[in-house]
């Protein structure tokens, strides 16, 4: 028998099935999003003589990071690129491109010193040396001291460190790289492309997993 | 007395409330995923969510502020159910209280964004002015001389 009673409280009872409802679809809907890895066909330039990479030329397969030295998350990517490096360094070439982001204050100064340690040979030492320290040049009044003794301890020519950094051609290089990176669509760092896609691997094995499969 | 001789109750206002703080629910939860899950947000260009992020302000005690957060809007969505389907005194009461926290708990943390990280995070800040949003409109749940009131037999004396 329905009384007026009983729709009263089954209509009561709707908003709270509901939202509890609401609530669970955003709960499975999150956890979904945040567990896999995005991928995308990329749009930015495939690697060309000019980059600064690391694995044979004419390797296979080719992965591309956007990065920025000042970046948390890079730093965070560094060593499980460096493990893959290692790894896959003779199949794969590891392609650099600058893309300084305009609210990291020394993202620029930074990418400056990294590309006049790459016109010594010594491009990979200083990516390194500036991602493991990346706290306490970021978190200076002037990084150019830090990046100066890393310079020291790469033995490069500090002279020439200096000038080439300095220099217009430095400033240009870096800008065309992250001009093509943003025409390409790069919208954060890291910016990884495997092959001909876009992904955001979240673990070393799921990036592992990614160069495996596109080998 | 008609609803058209005294203000009544604003009936969009729960819902309002109860779909902002959903709005402040899913960001934080996502910001509470991304926090368990070790899960490698990016640097944007437009804002500093990586510095908010991975700062040390971002747990308390072991809790992440996210986590917190999720807490709050969850409870914040249930009381605004609450007073879409009859808000009684207590229901108003609580809510009240819970709106001012919030409000309360928004300056620490953009100050620290402001003075000591000097960077916003863009989740951050929207979850911050969802906690304004909910203050400023907890003070139009209930129309002047119905405190004690509920909305439905409000509506059903109509």
């Amino acid at each position: 028998m329905h009384t007026p009673g009983k729709h009263l409280l089954a209509a009561k009872g709707v908003p709270w099935v509901g939202g509890s409802l609401l609530l669970l679809l955003a709960v499975g809907a999150l956890y979904l999003f945040t567990g896999a890895a995005a991928s995308e066909p990329s749009r930015t330039p495939p690697p060309n003589a000019h980059d600064i990479s690391f694995g044979p030329a004419d390797a296979r397969l080719s992965v591309i990071e956007y990065s920025d030295f000042q970046c948390p998350f890079c730093a965070l990517y560094a060593p499980m690129l460096a493990t893959l490096r290692e790894t896959y360094g003779d199949r794969v070439r590891f392609v650099f491109r600058f893309y300084p982001l305009a609210n990291h204050q020394y993202a620029t100064i930074s990418a400056k010193a990294a590309y006049a340690a790459s016109l010594q040979g010594k491009f990979w030492e200083m990516h390194d040396l500036l991602f493991k320290n990346q706290k306490e040049w970021s978190e200076s009044a002037d990084p150019r001291p830090y990046f100066d003794s890393y310079a020291k301890s790469l033995g490069l020519d500090i002279d020439k460190f200096h000038a080439d950094a300095d220099a217009q051609s430095t400033t240009d290089f870096i800008a065309r790289q992250a001009a093509e990176g943003k025409r390409g669509g790069v919208t954060h760092t890291p910016w990884f492309v495997v092959g001909d896609s876009v992904v955001l691997p979240r673990s070393l094995e799921e990036f592992d997993k990614l160069i495996q499969e596109a080998l | 007395m008609t609803r058209a001789e005294s203000p009544g109750p604003r009936r969009w206002v729960p819902w309002l409330l109860a779909g902002a703080a959903y709005a402040g629910f899913v960001i934080s939860l996502y910001l509470t995923f991304v926090h368990y899950r070790g899960y490698v947000s990016p640097c944007y260009v437009v804002h500093g969510c990586e510095a908010v992020q991975t700062s040390k302000y971002s747990v308390v005690l072991g809790v992440p502020l996210a986590l917190l957060g999720t807490v709050f809007f969850a409870l914040m969505f249930y009381l605004g159910i609450g007073l879409l389907t009859g808000s009684r005194v207590l229901v108003v009461r609580v809510y009240k209280v819970l709106a001012f926290a919030g409000a309360l708990a928004i300056i620490p943390l953009f100050l620290l964004q402001a003075i000591v990280l000097k960077a916003f995070c863009t989740y951050c800040v929207a979850t911050e002015a969802i906690m304004l949003f909910l203050w400023v409109l907890s003070f139009l749940i209930t129309a002047p001389g119905q405190n004690a009131e509920p909305l439905d037999a409000a509506a059903q004396s109509e």
